[in-house]
């Protein structure tokens, strides 16, 4: 698409020493090695902006990226990153000294495209100025011999040659070409949209890098699970995760508060895809500040709610089941809804833990699995379709002590048992409203029903239009550049033998990607021939040559 | 036949390739260095269901801290309560909840100091993140706190501070001296000797 | 709606069909390889006809066999092959160092030489080859390619239909749709540079991406998961889909290139060769370099709007318009690989074999990105359908 960068020292000098200094140190001309700062970073820069070097940068950006797409990430799966520590225990901590579990926010990730960024800028802003400044100069003269250019014709006329010119020149003109016209020529030139397309594709890619980094200052990601019949509000405290850019701080996040009033899914219920879902709707209340108006909507995959400039999108959904927990004194410690998260996508097979820490005389704990569809296949407990038709649940009982109250926090969603001895409770998995007595007088968990939960994914992000802009100014910009084709065509026209006029019509694509060159300077030939017929009877002859390709 | 001196567009010799890779080099240290600030940003998942936020204590010189917004919701175990009600005190307030560790691990010396500053008229007030009524008075229960608590599974209270010095993570500690300014911030677990003299100098800010 | 089953097992036997008549024109074409005769009058032409331009009206005149001048690259095709070297400079076609020249009977018409010009060319259709020789198996090799796509784009269709949507929503769709687009493609440059005898190259990968779609990847029609129920699936699906079938083409053309290019190579190096025949019949090294230029340069356009249009998408869907997702990751490297060929084709020193290589890394990508990454990396874009 581009054609070979002239260093801007070489490009027009006409001394060779000249020519061959890089704009160096303005002291007298001295031994190689005297060689200033000035000169080196000069050399440096003009390295760094060179079209090899930003190729070679933009491979780096695509072979760095290779890691990031076969280990498992940080930011995306933290829980595969821990398996891979656990499978490989001397490759591991190597890997993740070279951020190699966290490649798109590694420093050496940021320095290439920081770098690429610099080289893009570099080359491309000087040469939209060069661009800019060039954009009136006229085609160059018409060469001595048009037969050597990839394209040429000739035709035989009965009109004078400045007759014929002129014929030629006005069809050129009504093609729209560029003109000038010497003394027995004419040249054209079309298609500079062309460079014009190049540059705005490499800068909207400039643009678009900004914009990414606009939404990584200010924009911000977040995450919250939310059971169904329970609120939230868009606070630090209440997010389950939060990734703010670099400028955001806590009191930035827009005050808006959410509530989930149902969630229903369906799903497939006969045929090879059965248990497939279908749909997936969580009917949401919202208000943008707390106090304002209220409204409600069908909050779906692909349809996300746009409240106060941040978007909220449903990414996932599972079932909570409703524990009650009595302790050894018969007070009831815990009355709620636990997350369970699924393990398999056919049956909806969730596993969660409930944790007591509060109970008395020791601290409770429950593991287990909850089944939307209860099934027993060969004495193996299965859920055969994800809708809750016959949810059970079937918990393993502990107690001693959690580890809660000192330490590291840790996952809701595990429990440690190291402080911990499992209770010989009779396995029995319960229906919705049936009890476990736990023995010793520990206490009662009920499993008093279930709830669905989603999660929601909570963005904020200022360059998303931008970026978008730059995209579509990148394909613009890039389908201009591809499909104009820069080209020139000259005509001589002078007296020949037999008292005729020769006209010789010659023509090269100074860039043809897409082809194409070949039959429209055959129609332009044709139709010069046509204009330079005049009222002559004879039948015209016409004859062409071509060297190799046009390409 | 000597060669023309003339000015070399690059170095001659060994040294431009040399020159090139250190010229390479330094560039990427000195743009990852940058770059570092630039790309670590984001806390991982982990699995805790709550944000953490970086510990840290917030400091506010007497009579610039930011007004207390005027809360007020449910009492855990009945009744409701406003901040407004504890005006002209100085009052700590404290985020938390009953299934995050740094909470019930701060939960003891929060206890301690609410018993210790009681005469002196120091007032705590819990704010409960994400807790059903039976957990949060079971989780009272078990650390003998005997200051209430508001419950807020909704988040609206956490949202009120939104404009002042909103809490960053759970636990989080205000502190508001008697003008109702906030006084000090702590984001995660209190110790007792840090707490205590963020309360004895709030306690010595006029009112 | 339900799906319709009945219309589900119509499109698998659509897609049958058209691969036992895929496989049988592999046959043939191979067949014409190893029996086909070649007209013998068009030897003649093959010496005569020139590289050159059409360049206007034709004069009234004789016409020829051979004056169905076309394009200079093609000529440059199953003539200049014939006489090895002399074909494959750039620049050098030109009609007098063909050998017996230009002047063979029938070819010339009044004003044929004009000073400085080297030949004459009547004028015929635009930019259409010259005849080639053609034997009737590769006629039946492309009736019969011909029907099959028109049996498999029945069968997309159908499928289509049976699912009431566009039939592009898990693995074994796409890799169908793929191929067929790839053989839409392969159509149309039949038409356009009539490079018959590529058509083996062409078909035996689609016969075994469609057998193998139809046995391994196959997943019966059903209804898609609520995070592909989306318009976008139309536009960004589409696009890829049109995109991956194309680079497919120009994957083809480069492989095919490669060995033409070695097989030039060693024939102007004076060394012995094989298969001098096949290649006597394949357009040039040159002609196939730039028709795998143009099949890219057509492609990538698509590709980076796909890319768009699914940055698009996953910010409607998951919030984010780029989060480095295993899919997205390779999509991105494929269009930079891509991106390094086409600046590689315009670098000198970086023509030819290396900018084909890269070629074929970048459709490596592709590859990967549609096999590896779907079955064996789980991401948000585990849509194959496989479980």
């Amino acid at each position: 698409m581009t054609g070979l960068r002239v260093p801007p020292g070489q490009a027009g000098s006409a001394r060779p020493d000249e020519a061959a200094a890089p704009g160096g140190p303005s002291g007298p001309a001295g031994s190689p090695s005297s060689f200033g700062l000035a000169g080196w970073a000069r050399w440096g820069w003009r390295q760094l902006t060179s079209m090899r070097t930003a190729l070679v940068l933009l491979f780096l950006l695509a072979v760095g990226s290779v890691p990031g797409s076969l280990l498992p990430q940080q930011g995306i799966d933290p829980a595969a990153v821990q398996q891979y520590y656990v499978s490989h225990p001397a490759l591991a901590p190597w890997l993740a000294r070279l951020s190699l579990f966290n490649v798109f926010a590694a420093p050496w990730f940021a320095a290439i495209y920081l770098l690429l960024f610099l080289s893009l800028a570099g080359c491309v802003v000087p040469r939209s100025i060069r661009l800019a400044r060039s954009a009136r100069t006229p085609p160059p003269p018409a060469p001595r011999n048009l037969a050597r250019l990839p394209q040429s014709a000739r035709h035989e006329s009965t009109l004078e040659p400045a007759a014929a010119l002129d014929a030629a020149a006005g069809v050129l003109r009504r093609r729209k070409f560029r003109l000038r016209t010497g003394d027995g020529w004419v040249s054209a030139e079309k298609g500079y949209r062309r460079e014009l397309g190049n540059l705005v594709f490499h800068l909207a890619l400039l643009a678009l890098l900004c914009s990414v980094a606009l939404g990584g200052l200010f924009g911000y990601k977040a995450n919250r699970l939310l059971v169904s019949g329970t609120s939230f509000a868009n606070t630090v405290t209440a997010l389950d995760e939060f990734h703010p850019g670099r400028l955001v701080s806590s009191s930035d996040l827009q005050p808006f508060t959410m509530t989930l009033n149902r969630f229903a899914a369906s799903y497939v219920t006969s045929g090879p895809s059965r248990g497939q879902p279908l749909s997936f709707n969580a009917y949401v209340s919202y208000s943008a500040q707390p106090g304002g108006a209220v409204r409600h909507d069908n909050l779906r995959v692909n349809h996300p709610i746009n409240v106060d400039g941040v978007r909220v999108f449903i990414i996932g959904h599972g079932y909570a089941p409703v524990f009650r927990v009595t302790d050894g004194t018969g007070k009831v410690v815990f009355d709620q809804p636990v997350p369970f998260i699924a393990v398999n996508t056919s049956g909806l097979t969730s596993t969660g833990v409930v944790k007591v820490p509060d109970a008395h005389p020791d601290q409770l704990g429950f593991a287990g699995v909850f089944l939307p569809t209860a099934v027993d296949v060969n004495g193996q407990l299965e859920s055969a379709f994800p809708a809750p038709l016959d949810p059970r649940v079937s918990l393993v009982s502990y107690k001693g002590n959690l580890g809660m109250d000192s330490g590291p926090p840790q996952s809701v969603y595990t429990l440690n048992t190291a402080g911990l001895t499992q209770l010989p409770v009779a396995p029995r998995p319960l229906a919705v409203g049936q009890s476990i007595k736990l023995p010793g007088g520990a206490g009662t968990l009920t499993f008093t029903g279930y709830r669905q939960w989603i999660s929601l994914a909570i963005t904020y992000d200022p360059g998303q239009l931008p970026a978008l802009i730059a995209g579509l100014a990148a394909l613009a910009g890039l389908l201009l550049s591809f499909f104009v084709r820069r080209r020139r065509v000259f005509v001589r026209a002078y007296p020949g033998p037999d008292g005729r006029t020769v006209v010789d019509v010659g023509g090269l694509a100074r860039s043809d990607p897409a082809g194409g060159f070949d039959e429209e300077f055959t129609g332009l030939a044709r139709a010069l021939e046509k204009a330079s017929r005049g009222s002559s009877t004879d039948t015209p002859s016409l004859t062409s040559t071509t060297e190799g390709k046009s390409h | 036949m000597s060669r023309p001196t003339r000015r070399t567009a690059r170095p001659a010799g060994a040294g431009r390739g040399v020159a090139a890779a250190v010229l390479a080099l330094t560039a990427v240290l000195g743009v990852a260095g940058c770059a570092t600030g630039i790309a670590a940003s984001t806390p991982a998942s982990n699995g805790q269901s709550f944000v953490a936020g970086s510990p840290g204590t917030t400091v506010f010189k007497s009579g610039t801290g930011p007004v207390a917004p005027s809360v007020s919701g449910p009492v855990v175990g009945g009744g409701r309560l406003a901040l407004t009600a504890y005006r002209g005190h100085v009052v700590v307030l404290n985020f938390w909840g009953s299934w995050c560790t740094p909470c019930r691990e701060e939960a003891p010396d929060l206890s301690a100091l609410a018993t210790h500053f009681k005469a002196s008229g120091v007032r705590f007030l819990g704010i409960d993140i994400r807790d059903s009524p039976a957990s949060a008075e079971a989780f009272m229960n078990d650390f003998r706190i005997t200051y209430p608590s508001l419950n807020d599974p909704s988040d609206n209270l956490a949202l009120d501070f939104r404009n002042t010095v909103p809490p960053a993570g759970i636990p989080t500690t205000l502190v508001i001296s008697r003008s109702g300014r906030i006084s000090a911030r702590v984001i995660g677990g209190a110790t007792y000797n840090g707490l205590k003299s963020l309360i004895q100098r709030a306690a010595a800010e006029p009112a | 709606m339900p799906d319709n089953q009945g219309l589900s097992h119509l499109s698998d036997h659509f897609l049958i069909v058209a691969v036992v008549l895929y496989s049988l024109a592999v046959i043939a074409f191979a067949a014409d390889f190893a029996f086909g005769r070649r007209c013998p009058v068009v030897t003649r032409a093959k010496a005569e006809v020139p590289d050159l331009v059409p360049a206007g009206v034709a004069a009234g005149g004789v016409e020829d066999g051979a004056a169905e001048s076309g394009t200079a690259h093609d000529a440059a095709g199953p003539d200049a092959s014939g006489v090895g070297p002399a074909s494959t400079r750039p620049g050098s076609t030109r009609p007098d160092s063909t050998g017996p020249g230009s002047t063979g009977p029938g070819s010339t018409g009044p004003g044929s030489k004009g000073p400085g010009s080297t030949a004459v060319a009547r004028l015929g259709g635009q930019g259409r080859q010259p005849a080639v020789p053609v034997s009737r198996l590769v006629g039946i090799a492309l009736t019969l390619t011909t029907a099959g796509l028109a049996l498999h784009i029945a069968g997309v269709i159908t499928r289509g239909l049976a699912v009431h949507r566009v039939p592009w929503g898990d693995m074994y769709e796409f890799v169908i749709s793929v191929s067929c687009v790839a053989v839409l493609f392969f159509i149309g440059l039949m038409i356009k540079y009539r490079p018959y005898h590529l058509g083996l190259f062409f078909m035996a990968p689609i016969v075994i991406i469609m057998g193998l779609a139809q046995t391994v990847i196959y997943t019966p029609a059903g209804p898609l998961v609520p995070a592909l129920n989306s318009y976008w699936l139309a536009i960004h699906v589409t696009a890829m889909t049109l995109a991956s079938g194309t680079f497919m083409v120009g994957a083809v053309l480069a492989v095919v290139y490669l060995f033409a290019e070695r097989h030039t190579r060693r024939v102007a190096a004076g060394l012995s060769t094989r298969y001098g025949e096949v290649f006597r019949l394949l357009p040039s090294a040159e002609r196939l370099d730039q028709i795998a230029y143009r099949t890219v340069v057509f492609a990538f356009p698509i590709w980076t709007f796909g890319i768009m249009a699914g940055a698009i998408w996953a910010d409607q869907a998951w919030g984010r318009y780029w989060g480095w997702d295993p899919t997205e990751t390779w999509a991105f490297i494929t269009w930079v690989v891509y991106a390094c060929f086409l600046h590689a084709r315009v670098t000198a020193g970086w023509r030819g074999r290396r900018a084909a290589y890269i070629q074929l890394v970048g459709f490596g990508c592709l590859l990967f990105n549609l096999l590896g990454v779907s079955l064996f990396i789980t991401g948000l874009h585990s849509y194959a359908g496989l479980s």
